[in-house]
């Protein structure tokens, strides 16, 4: 006999995909690199493993019990373990292109890509570094040298 | 891409469609000095808000609200640097002028950062109600602001205290389940905190208030006051709490809670640092920037 009545890693990954960010509402935790891996056996076990961008961050408590609220409405899925791994490390080329515009227009926030210049995200002229960290461990601050805009940069 | 306009009443204009003023505008002498007025008491209230949430990192129950302290703490201090840089960016004062007039109590920051926050309690008190007043107002100036670089950290900083507000509301649910000890503890930091929460919002608004009118604010304060009542009035009863205010009553015909007189002597007074609090807490914050002198001076070694 076999019947299916777990849930598919497709249809989790689609409900953990409507999880935001606490910090950036409207952009999703799996466009900011922040899911590694889903695994679900037949009986509708759910493990779900995530990626922080610091150790530290404070929302690491409130993402979990995000993914995991929504998880858990699927039919299917009997028990939801929502992980934080150590490894690997998050770096910005996690980041989709998508949360990278989307970062870019609703909040005003660069992404630094390796060595590349940070960009301004209303002007495109370069940035120099204001300070290593701003409200947040996972931001520096940046100004631009066309406009003067304070442009907050997603780094790693 | 400099724009000027020809009279006060052409920006007003310009304002009244919607218009969005950047740094490198001409913008007219009055309304520069009004944003700037507003930015540099925001910049100073998360400065000294951002130092009281210091204060408990060492004192907070547990490692999650630890860390949740040293969150919250990272993030005012960064909402006040961002603050400053745009304020000095309006040429009116540097950013140390302002560090100096704050610690003369020559400029002003919001009424409940002139008190002492005592016990957990009190702590949690002001994350649910203080920071919730602080949100509704930063909001509504949000919503319609006309200076461009403020409202563009507003959207980040408005994002910020929500995820703020969502552990103040953990807090409080934690302390309404907790025992006897600390429900009595909690009702006692209500009222404390009950009246200077409210009085955040300020007095009513008047008719002619250039603030409106120049779209740095975009509600008037008694309708963001109301806004704010109707909402934690029941929130706390519901958790079995009591208001401190004896004229408070619900007028069934309009659905809504009326409150009682307010005194709005201890605002006047914070605002002339005549707070219960006031010296202590502009002294520690003159401390605090004089022993951290020597980070910001490294750090500049480096940039440089």
């Amino acid at each position: 006999m076999n019947v299916e009545i777990s849930a598919s890693v497709q249809d989790i990954h689609a409900v953990v995909e409507t999880v935001n960010d606490p910090e950036y509402p409207g952009i999703s935790i799996v466009d900011l690199g922040l899911l590694e891996n889903i695994k679900v056996n037949k009986i509708g076990e759910v493990v779900i493993q995530l990626i922080p961008t610091f150790s530290g961050c404070p929302a690491l408590q409130i993402i979990a019990q995000d993914v995991r609220e929504v998880t858990e409405k699927l039919s299917g899925v009997k028990k939801v373990d929502v992980v934080w791994l150590n490894s690997p490390v998050w770096n910005v080329n996690r980041v989709t292109a998508k949360a990278e515009k989307e970062l870019s227009e609703k909040f005003t926030i660069a992404v630094q890509i390796q060595d590349r210049k940070v960009k301004c995200p209303r002007c495109q002229s370069e940035t120099t570094i204001k300070s290593h960290f701003g409200p947040s461990r996972c931001r520096s601050v940046h100004v631009c040298s066309g406009c003067n805009e304070i442009v907050e940069t997603l780094r790693d | 891409m400099k724009r000027s306009w020809a009279s006060l009443e052409e920006f007003e204009k310009f304002l009244d469609h919607g218009g969005i003023v950047e740094p490198v505008d001409d913008m007219p002498r009055e309304y520069r000095q009004a944003v700037f007025d507003f930015i540099e008491m925001h910049a100073n209230s998360e400065l000294m808000g951002g130092l009281t949430e210091r204060d408990w990192i060492p004192k907070a129950p547990g490692l999650r609200h630890k860390m949740s302290v040293i969150a919250k703490t990272q993030d005012e201090i960064g909402h006040a640097h961002l603050l400053y840089m745009i304020a000095a960016d309006l040429k009116i004062k540097t950013r140390e002028e302002m560090m100096q007039d704050l610690f003369a109590g020559k400029s002003k920051f919001h009424n409940v950062f002139h008190y002492r926050a005592k016990t957990w309690g009190d702590q949690v008190a002001i994350a649910f109600l203080v920071d919730a007043a602080a949100l509704v107002s930063q909001q509504a100036v949000f919503k319609n602001c006309s200076y461009g670089p403020y409202k563009r950290i507003l959207r980040r900083i408005i994002a910020e205290e929500g995820f703020h507000l969502r552990f103040g509301e953990e807090s409080v649910l934690r302390i309404a389940e907790g025992t006897e000890v600390q429900r009595s503890m909690f009702q006692e930091s209500i009222n404390d905190w009950w009246w200077p929460a409210l009085q955040l919002f300020g007095p009513d608004s008047k008719p002619n208030d250039l603030l409106l009118r120049w779209y740095i604010k975009s509600e008037r304060n008694e309708i963001l006051r109301d806004r704010w009542i109707q909402k934690f009035v029941p929130l706390l009863q519901g958790y079995g709490f009591t208001i401190p205010d004896s004229g408070l009553r619900r007028n069934k015909e309009k659905d809504r809670w009326e409150i009682g007189p307010i005194d709005w002597e201890p605002l006047k007074q914070t605002m002339v640092m005549g707070g219960p609090d006031s010296a202590r807490r502009i002294s520690e914050a003159s401390d605090s920037w004089k022993k951290t002198g020597w980070v910001r001076e490294a750090l500049e070694k480096v940039s440089a």
